[in-house]
């Protein structure tokens, strides 16, 4: 069938924000490219129940892959699964989250083994003469780029946060298909043997938090970091932190953020020793206000975010700390 | 065990903005004078071999499809220690795409023959596609593992470490494999000493091209499926009110007045 195609890799609690993200996306390329249906495919064990989450934020068709070997799936029975999926149902393209998994193992291999295109990262499209142009960040963001594929199915890796999720809708009537795929029978060469869950995290999750503070090589140590923690706590905040802040381990790298840690878009970031590296911020960007403190007025940060402050944060923050620790108290 | 890194060379990804500069037609960094280097990821993955090398045993080559300027950036990577590099230079290499780039490594791996891990970066620090690796672990028919930051053990198989969402992982995979890399406070690349980057310069670098590789020149041209139509550098100044105040404390208790003025705290 000539549809759009999007992924949903959900677990038997919750699907993914990125699943509707995607679901966005493929609504809007779908009119663009005259009408065409969207389907979804769902996989997971226990995750049936989530197809009608799918379908009330707008894909016509889930294709429903449940298994109780999907519970912590390798990469590469995924992998098996979504190319019998795309040769069965041959949609005209597919949509994945540029996520570890499909981002990094799933979209690539995929499109190796069907011998087509596809472009990773994306953040929107342009549909010119019926062709899809894939919109991305090229050069750690400092430039974009429309990229474009060949091939008789279009891949393409969507990045977290390019799509707002649509309103959910329940009255939309929407079909739910089982696919016979026998996940059980795919064997894997990499195997998963040890699973080890890290020590309780200090403070809040980063994906939810509507205030995040984050730090850089600026913040020098564990200690000064110790110092953010502080204000994230007076704040409320969630606390991360940039590419050399996690290499030092001063934060926890699925703390990093930017284009390869995490991508928020919070009501507020607060950027401490932070030179402001496109890289970083692509991971920050969308936060509709961002607040910079650095002890140098050249720093690139102070032209991309709203608020800033000159100064070392040593001077800065426990002012800033005592301030909040003033309002809040009264 | 022998260990292969593929490793691009590029021009400086830390060049700040105001200094970036494209040719909108060529659709391409003008370099100006910001200086080439290894591709941060590659670099990380270089650490990683040289690390697996120093507690397993084996050796470590670095591998490049590149110019004759790139012999700078293997000689970077023979300085951190790795054992020998090879250049894959051609005009012919210049204009493909990921399906080209992974096809001339490949021709260059099953020339080098006895390798046990390829390891790769998680994505090239230019146009970060993130492709050559799986691309080259399918065409060599390898098992892979992607994203993953140090080699664990070894014992026939190797054991590889993934940071997950909620800690890590480790994974098992027979050999040969391929790997992409990726960074943590493990594997942060080391700087090269003074015997190493004396010793780099007295190993040979042997170069080659489509024909001692056996590639077909004509297959290379034909194979792209992944084309650049337009790059432009986006507007995205944004105006920055800057806190007043004499001193920084000052401007601190300013700026938390600000926020609540604002309705953000
Ligand atoms: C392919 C690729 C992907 C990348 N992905 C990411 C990513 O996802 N996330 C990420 O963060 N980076 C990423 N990077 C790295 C990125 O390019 C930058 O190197 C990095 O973000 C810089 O971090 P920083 O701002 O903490 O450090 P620096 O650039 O060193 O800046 C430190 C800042 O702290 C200030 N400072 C110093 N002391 C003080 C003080 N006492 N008080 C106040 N300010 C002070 C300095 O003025 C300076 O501006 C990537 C790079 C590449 C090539
Ligand atoms: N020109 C090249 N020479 C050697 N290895 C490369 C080259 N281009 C890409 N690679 C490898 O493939 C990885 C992913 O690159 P990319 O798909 O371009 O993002 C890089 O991190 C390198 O390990």
């Amino acid at each position: 069938m000539a549809s759009i195609l999007t992924f949903c890799m959900a677990t038997h609690l919750s699907i993914p924000r990125s699943s509707l993200e995607l679901l966005a996306a493929a609504r809007l390329l779908s009119q663009q490219l005259g009408g065409l249906p969207v389907q979804t495919l769902l996989l997971g064990a226990g995750v049936k129940e989530h197809a009608l989450t799918l379908i009330y934020h707008s894909a016509d068709q889930v294709l429903l892959v449940d298994h109780p070997c999907l519970e912590h799936p390798e990469d590469e029975i995924v992998l098996e699964i979504t190319q019998k999926v795309v040769c069965q149902f041959e949609p005209r393209v597919v949509l994945l989250p540029h996520d570890e998994l499909s981002g990094g193992h799933v979209g690539p291999r995929l499109a190796y083994r069907l011998r087509v295109g596809i472009v990773t990262d994306c953040t929107g499209f342009a549909v010119r003469n019926s062709d899809i142009c894939w919109l991305r960040p090229v050069y750690g963001g400092k430039a974009m780029a429309y990229l474009c594929t060949r091939g008789p199915v279009q891949i393409a890796t969507i990045r977290a946060r390019a799509f707002e999720p649509l309103s959910t809708d329940p009255f939309r009537q929407g079909e739910i298909k089982e696919v016979k795929v026998a996940p059980e029978s795919f064997s894997t060469s990499v195997t998963v043997v040890e699973r080890i869950e890290a020590a309780e995290e200090r403070g809040l999750s980063l994906d939810r938090a509507e205030i995040v503070v984050s730090g850089g090589r600026g913040m020098g140590s564990a200690e000064g970091f110790s110092v953010l923690h502080e204000l994230a706590r007076v704040l409320g905040a969630a606390v991360g932190g940039s590419r050399p802040a996690a290499d030092m381990g001063w934060v926890p790298h699925s703390h990093l953020i930017g284009q390869t840690g995490k991508i928020v878009a919070p009501k507020l970031y607060i950027a401490v020793g932070i030179s402001g590296a496109t890289q970083h911020m692509a991971g920050a960007g969308s936060s509709k206000t961002i607040v910079a403190i650095n002890k140098d007025p050249d720093a690139p940060i102070f032209k991309l975010a709203h608020l800033g402050v000159i100064g070392e944060w040593e001077e800065v923050l426990p002012p800033l700390i005592r301030a909040f620790q003033e309002m809040y108290s009264r | 065990m022998h260990i292969v890194v593929c490793l691009k060379q590029i021009v400086d990804p830390e060049v700040p903005f105001h200094l970036f500069r494209i040719d909108p037609v060529a659709k391409t960094q003008i370099r100006g004078s910001h200086p080439l280097v290894i591709s941060s990821y590659d670099e990380v993955a270089v650490e990683v071999a040289i690390q697996a090398k120093e507690r397993f045993g084996g050796w470590v080559t670095v591998a490049s499809i590149g110019t004759k300027e790139t012999i700078q950036a293997l000689h970077q990577a023979l300085a951190m220690g790795a054992d020998g590099a090879v250049l894959l230079c051609d005009p012919l290499f210049e204009h493909t795409d990921s399906f080209g780039k992974a096809r001339i490594l490949a021709a260059a791996l099953r020339k080098i023959g006895d390798f046990d891990l390829i390891l790769c970066g998680r994505q090239a620090g230019d146009i970060e596609m993130g492709l050559v690796g799986p691309f080259l672990a399918e065409e060599l028919g390898l098992p892979c593992a992607t994203l993953v930051t140090n080699v664990v053990s070894q014992n026939g198989k190797i054991r590889l470490k993934r940071p997950t969402e909620a800690g890590y992982e480790v994974l098992e995979v027979p050999l040969p494999c391929l790997a992409t890399i990726t960074n943590d406070e493990s594997n942060v690349p080391r700087y090269a000493s003074v015997k190493g980057i004396r010793a780099a310069m007295r190993t040979p670098i042997p170069i080659w091209t489509a024909t001692n590789l056996g590639l077909d020149p004509l297959m290379l041209g034909k194979e792209r499926r992944i084309e650049i139509e337009e790059m432009w550098i986006p507007q995205r100044e944004i105006r920055c009110e800057l806190i007043a105040g004499e001193s920084a404390g000052e401007r601190a208790r300013n700026l938390a007045l600000r926020l609540r003025e604002l309705g953000l705290v």
